[in-house]
C-alpha cells in the first residue's frame, strides 16, 4: 500500500490563532477519514467566518485537544518558529518474525503535514497586543491592518481546507476498506518534539519503519 | 437472475447517493431544513436513511421523497439549483419611509448563486460484475461514495451560500432576501454575464462501472454585491401602557415629550379632558401626534412601508394582524403557492417527459415563512412627517390608517374601491356607509369578523387596528353617520382623514374647548343639524358610551346589551343625529370597537375637526 502524503499550505498565524486553526484543520481531515458512522457536527470558528465539520466523537475531541496543548507549549518555548504537525493514518498489520512473537507494526497509508509559522511571541508579546483591550495607541490604521490580516488568515484558512477536500477526492483508491464498527482509521498526531533535530528524526524513523513514502503496496 | 440482483445493487446504491447528496444539499441551504436538521441531530435515534453512506443526517425533509419519485430515473441528471431572492429596496432606511409605495417596495430579483449537478453517466446497456468481484466491487463503489458525501458536506460549508443560509435560519433577524431552491432534471445555460462571476467545482467521478457518478458546482465566488442586509426591526415589545387596553386609565395623562405634541381633549359630555400637557406615546403608531418633528428612531423604524405589501398582497382574513402579519401573509401565500404549484406539477406533468419542459422543475421555498419578508415585517406604520402628511391628508385614495394606525391588521384600508389590498377591510368599510344610509348592516359584521380574528391574536392593538382599517378613521365613521354627502366633504376638505396622523391641531385653545358645558351646549343645539356639527355630537356620544362601557374581556353580548341600552337612553336626546336607522346590535357591535379608540378620540382628532369645520 503506497502511503499518500499531503503538505498543506503554510498558515501564518498569531499565537492566540492557533488553537482555533488546528482544531479546523485536524477535524476536517478526521471526518474525512472517519468512515464509519457518524453524525456530523458543525463547528463555527470564533476567529473566522468559517465552519468545518467534526465527526462527533468526543474522544477524538479530547485527543486532538490535547495534542493542540503540547504543541501550543512546544511554540511558547520555540517563538517564532516554522512548525509542523503531522497526521498520519495507518493500518495496525501483525508481523510474525519466526523467532519472535507476534509483533504489530504500524503501516501509514497517509500523511498529512500542517505547516505553521507562528509569527509573535506567544505570552509577552500577545498578551499586549490581542489578548488585552486597552491598547495605547491603537488608532484606526492598526485595526484596519489587524482586520485585513485576520481577513488573510481567514482566506488562507479557507484555502487549506479546500487544499484537504481536493486530496480527499483525489486520492481514494489507497484508502483501506472499512471495519465493521470502527468509526475512523487509527492515527498519530506528531508534533514537534524538544529540538527541531528530534523532530525531524522522528520523521525519519517512522518512515523508516513504514517504507518509503512512494513504495507501493 | 443473479445479475438483475446485482444491478438491483448498483442501482440502489446510485439511487440512494443521489438521495443523500439531495438531503446534504438542501439541509445546508434551506434555511428551515438546516433548523431543522440541526435540532435532529442532536437526537440520539438513528434512521434507516442514515446508514446509508455512515453519515446522519436526521429526518428526510417530505418534500425529499417527492423529488425523489420525480427524479426517479438514474440515468437523467439531476440539477439543483440555489436560488437567492433579493427584495426589493424596501430597507431600513429611513428614506424609504416617505417614497412613494410603489417606488419603496422594488421588484424582487432572483439570482442562481449555485448549481449542484449530480448525474451518473452510464450507458444504457451494460454488463454489471458477478461473483466474487461484485461484493469487492461494490464495497470499493460504496467506500468512495462515501468519501465523496464527507468532501460534498465539507465543501457545502465552505461555499458562499451557507452564511447566507445560516443567517436566514436565525430567527432573530429578519433580511431583505431569502433562499429557495429548484431541483430538476434539467436546467437552463447560465448567460454569459451570470457565468462571469462564477466558478466551478468538479468532485471527482466515482467510478460506479459501467458509468461513474458525477458531482459537480457553480457556484457564486461571492455574494457581496448582493447587498444582502438585515431589516431593521423593532423587536416585539409588550406595551404596557397601551391605550385601547381595557385595564389601562383611559384618563391618564402621559409623560411629557420632547417633541412638544400635544394631547387635545374630546369635546364631548362629562368627558374630563386629558392634560393638554405635551406627552409621548410609546406606540408606533403614535407619532401621528409628533408629526413636524423628527421621527425617533422606533418609529422611523417601524415606518417601512407596508405599501409594498399592502399593495401587493391581498390579505387573508384569517390571518393574525401581528407585526409579521406582512409577511406571515406573504410568505404563507408564496410558499403555498409555490408548493401548490409544485405538487401539481408533480401530477401534471412526468419527470421526464419529451414536451417542451422535459422535467417540470419543482420550485419550493425553502423560506422560512416568519423570515426574510422584508418590510412588511419591519411594523409598516409610519406617520409622516409635516411635509409628507399634507399629501396623505389630502388624498382620499391614500392609506392614511396605513401610517398611522398600528401595522397589524391587514385591513389597514385604502379607501379605493380599485384597490386589491384589503377587499374585506374596502367592503366593510362601505358596508358601514351603506349601513348609515339605512342599507344591509351585514357590512358591520364585516368589521367586526375582522377584528375578531385579530381579537384571537391576543392583541390589543391588533384589535384596534383591525377596527380602524376597517372601518376608516373613527373621525370618518362617525361623520358617516350624518350623511354620505357631508363624508365626501369631510374627505374632501380635511387635510386629513384618520384622526391620529394629525398634529398640527392648534391646542392653544384646547383648554377652553375642554369646557363640559360649552360642549354640552353645543351638541344640544346643534343636535338635529346633519353633517359637521352631527360630528361633535356624535363623538361625544360615542366617548361617553365608551367611557362607560364594561370592560371589553366580559361577554360582548352582555355587554353590548346593557351598555347599548344605557348609553342609548342617556344620549338618545344629544344623539339623534348619530342615531340614525340602525340596530342595536350594530352599534354595539361599533362600541365594541370604538372604545378602544376612546383615548385617541380625546386627543387632537375631534376637536381638530370641529376646528376645522368651524373654520369652514
Amino acid at each position: 500500500m503506497n502511503c499518500e502524503v499531503c503538505q498543506l499550505k503554510e498558515l501564518e498565524v498569531e499565537h492566540f490563532e492557533i488553537r482555533e486553526v488546528l482544531r479546523c484543520i485536524l477535524h476536517t481531515i478526521v471526518f474525512h477519514r472517519a468512515l464509519g458512522l457518524v453524525r456530523p457536527k458543525d463547528v463555527d470558528l470564533e476567529l473566522f467566518e468559517i465552519t468545518y465539520v467534526q465527526c462527533g466523537d468526543v474522544e477524538l475531541e479530547k485527543k486532538i485537544d490535547e495534542k493542540i496543548d503540547h504543541f501550543i507549549s512546544w511554540v511558547e518555548k520555540h517563538p517564532n518558529k516554522k512548525s509542523q504537525i503531522c497526521l498520519s493514518f495507518y493500518e495496525v498489520k501483525s508481523k510474525q518474525p519466526f523467532w519472535f512473537a507476534n509483533k504489530t507494526e504500524r503501516l501509514y497509508w497517509e500523511q498529512w503535514y500542517v505547516n505553521l509559522n507562528v509569527t509573535q511571541h506567544p505570552k509577552h508579546h500577545s498578551s499586549k497586543s490581542h489578548h488585552t483591550k486597552v491598547v495605547v495607541d491603537p488608532g484606526e490604521s492598526a485595526i484596519e491592518e489587524r482586520s485585513s490580516r485576520r481577513a488573510m488568515v481567514e482566506a488562507s484558512l479557507r484555502e487549506v481546507l479546500f487544499q484537504i477536500i481536493k486530496f480527499v477526492n483525489e486520492k481514494k483508491d489507497h484508502v483501506p476498506p472499512i471495519s465493521e464498527g470502527v468509526i475512523y482509521f487509527p492515527y498519530e498526531i506528531t508534533i514537534p518534539s524538544s529540538s527541531d533535530s528530534a523532530f525531524g528524526m522522528d520523521m525519519i524513523k517512522r518512515m523508516l519503519h513504514s517504507g518509503h513514502p512512494t513504495m507501493l503496496s | 437472475m443473479e445479475m438483475d440482483r446485482e444491478s438491483g445493487k448498483l442501482e440502489q446504491i446510485v439511487s440512494q447517493f443521489r438521495s443523500k447528496i439531495l438531503h446534504v444539499i438542501l439541509d445546508s441551504r434551506v434555511p428551515s431544513l438546516h433548523r431543522q436538521q440541526q435540532e435532529s441531530l442532536s437526537l440520539s435515534r438513528v434512521r434507516k436513511t442514515d446508514k446509508w453512506f455512515n453519515l446522519v443526517l436526521g429526518d428526510r425533509p417530505p418534500a425529499l421523497e417527492n423529488l425523489n419519485f420525480s427524479l426517479r430515473n438514474l440515468l437523467d441528471p439531476m440539477v439543483i439549483d440555489i436560488i437567492l431572492i433579493r427584495h426589493g429596496s424596501c430597507s431600513s432606511s429611513v428614506d424609504n419611509l416617505y417614497a412613494p409605495s410603489a417606488a419603496a417596495a422594488g421588484p424582487s430579483t432572483e439570482t442562481v448563486i449555485e448549481r449542484w449537478v449530480v448525474q451518473y453517466d452510464c450507458p444504457r446497456v451494460f454488463a454489471t460484475p458477478s461473483g466474487a468481484d461484485a461484493a469487492v466491487f461494490y464495497k470499493k463503489i460504496y467506500k468512495k461514495c462515501i468519501l465523496l458525501l464527507r468532501s460534498l458536506y465539507s465543501q457545502m460549508r465552505l461555499l458562499p451560500a451557507y452564511r447566507i443560509c445560516r443567517q436566514l435560519s436565525l430567527l432573530s433577524q429578519t433580511y431583505n432576501f431569502d433562499l429557495v431552491y429548484k431541483v430538476s432534471s434539467f436546467s437552463h445555460p447560465f448567460s454569459r454575464e451570470e457565468e462571469d462571476g462564477m466558478k466551478e467545482y468538479s468532485f471527482t467521478p466515482v467510478e460506479a462501472l459501467p458509468g461513474c457518478l458525477c458531482v459537480s458546482v457553480t457556484y457564486r465566488a461571492t455574494l457581496s454585491d448582493f447587498n444582502l442586509e438585515p431589516l431593521v426591526s423593532l423587536p416585539p415589545k409588550i406595551i404596557t401602557d397601551y391605550v385601547g387596553s381595557p385595564t389601562t386609565d383611559p384618563m391618564r395623562s402621559f409623560p411629557s415629550s420632547k417633541t412638544g405634541a400635544h394631547a387635545t381633549s374630546f369635546p364631548s359630555t362629562g368627558l374630563r379632558p386629558p392634560s393638554s400637557a405635551p406627552f409621548q406615546r410609546p406606540h408606533s403608531w403614535s407619532s401621528g401626534f409628533h408629526r413636524g418633528f423628527p421621527p425617533t428612531k422606533t418609529q422611523s423604524l417601524a415606518g417601512s412601508p407596508p405599501a409594498y405589501c399592502t399593495s401587493r398582497k391581498p390579505y387573508d382574513i384569517t390571518s393574525p394582524p401581528t407585526d409579521l402579519y406582512g409577511n406571515r401573509i406573504q410568505n404563507h401565500r408564496v410558499s403555498t403557492l409555490q408548493q401548490a404549484t409544485a405538487y401539481d406539477e408533480y401530477k401534471l406533468s412526468p419527470p421526464f417527459s419529451t414536451s417542451a419542459s422535459p422535467s417540470t422543475p419543482t420550485y419550493l421555498s425553502g423560506a422560512n415563512p416568519l423570515l426574510t419578508r422584508h418590510c412588511s415585517e419591519t411594523a409598516p406604520v409610519t406617520i409622516p412627517l409635516t411635509g409628507r402628511s399634507t399629501r396623505y391628508l389630502s388624498s382620499n385614495s391614500s392609506d392614511p390608517n396605513r401610517h398611522s394606525l398600528p401595522p397589524l391588521s391587514p385591513r389597514s384600508s385604502k379607501h379605493d374601491a380599485s384597490s386589491q389590498e384589503s377587499p374585506s377591510g374596502i367592503r366593510s368599510y362601505r358596508k358601514i356607509e351603506g349601513l348609515r344610509a339605512g342599507e344591509s348592516p351585514s357590512g358591520l359584521s364585516n368589521l367586526y369578523s375582522a377584528p375578531k380574528v385579530v381579537r384571537d391574536s391576543k392583541d390589543d392593538s391588533g384589535r384596534f387596528s383591525g377596527l380602524l382599517s376597517s372601518s376608516g378613521s373613527p373621525r370618518i365613521g362617525f361623520s358617516r353617520s350624518s350623511s354620505r354627502l357631508s363624508f365626501q366633504d369631510d374627505i374632501d376638505d380635511c387635510e386629513f382623514s384618520c384622526p391620529f396622523d394629525v398634529d398640527d391641531v392648534d391646542v392653544s385653545d384646547s383648554s377652553s374647548r375642554n369646557t363640559e358645558s360649552k360642549r354640552a351646549s353645543e351638541f344640544t343645539a346643534q343636535s338635529n343639524l346633519v353633517g359637521k356639527k352631527s360630528q361633535d355630537a356624535a363623538v361625544g356620544i360615542l366617548v361617553h358610551m365608551l367611557r362607560t362601557a364594561p370592560p371589553l374581556r366580559q361577554d360582548s353580548s352582555c355587554y353590548s346589551t346593557h351598555s347599548l341600552k344605557t348609553e342609548y337612553d342617556g344620549g338618545a336626546g344629544v344623539a339623534s343625529g348619530f342615531f340614525l336607522p340602525r340596530k342595536t346590535a350594530d352599534a354595539l357591535e361599533e362600541l365594541n370597537s370604538y372604545r378602544e379608540m376612546k383615548d385617541l378620540l380625546l386627543s387632537k382628532s375631534a376637536t381638530q375637526a370641529v376646528r376645522k369645520e368651524g373654520k369652514k
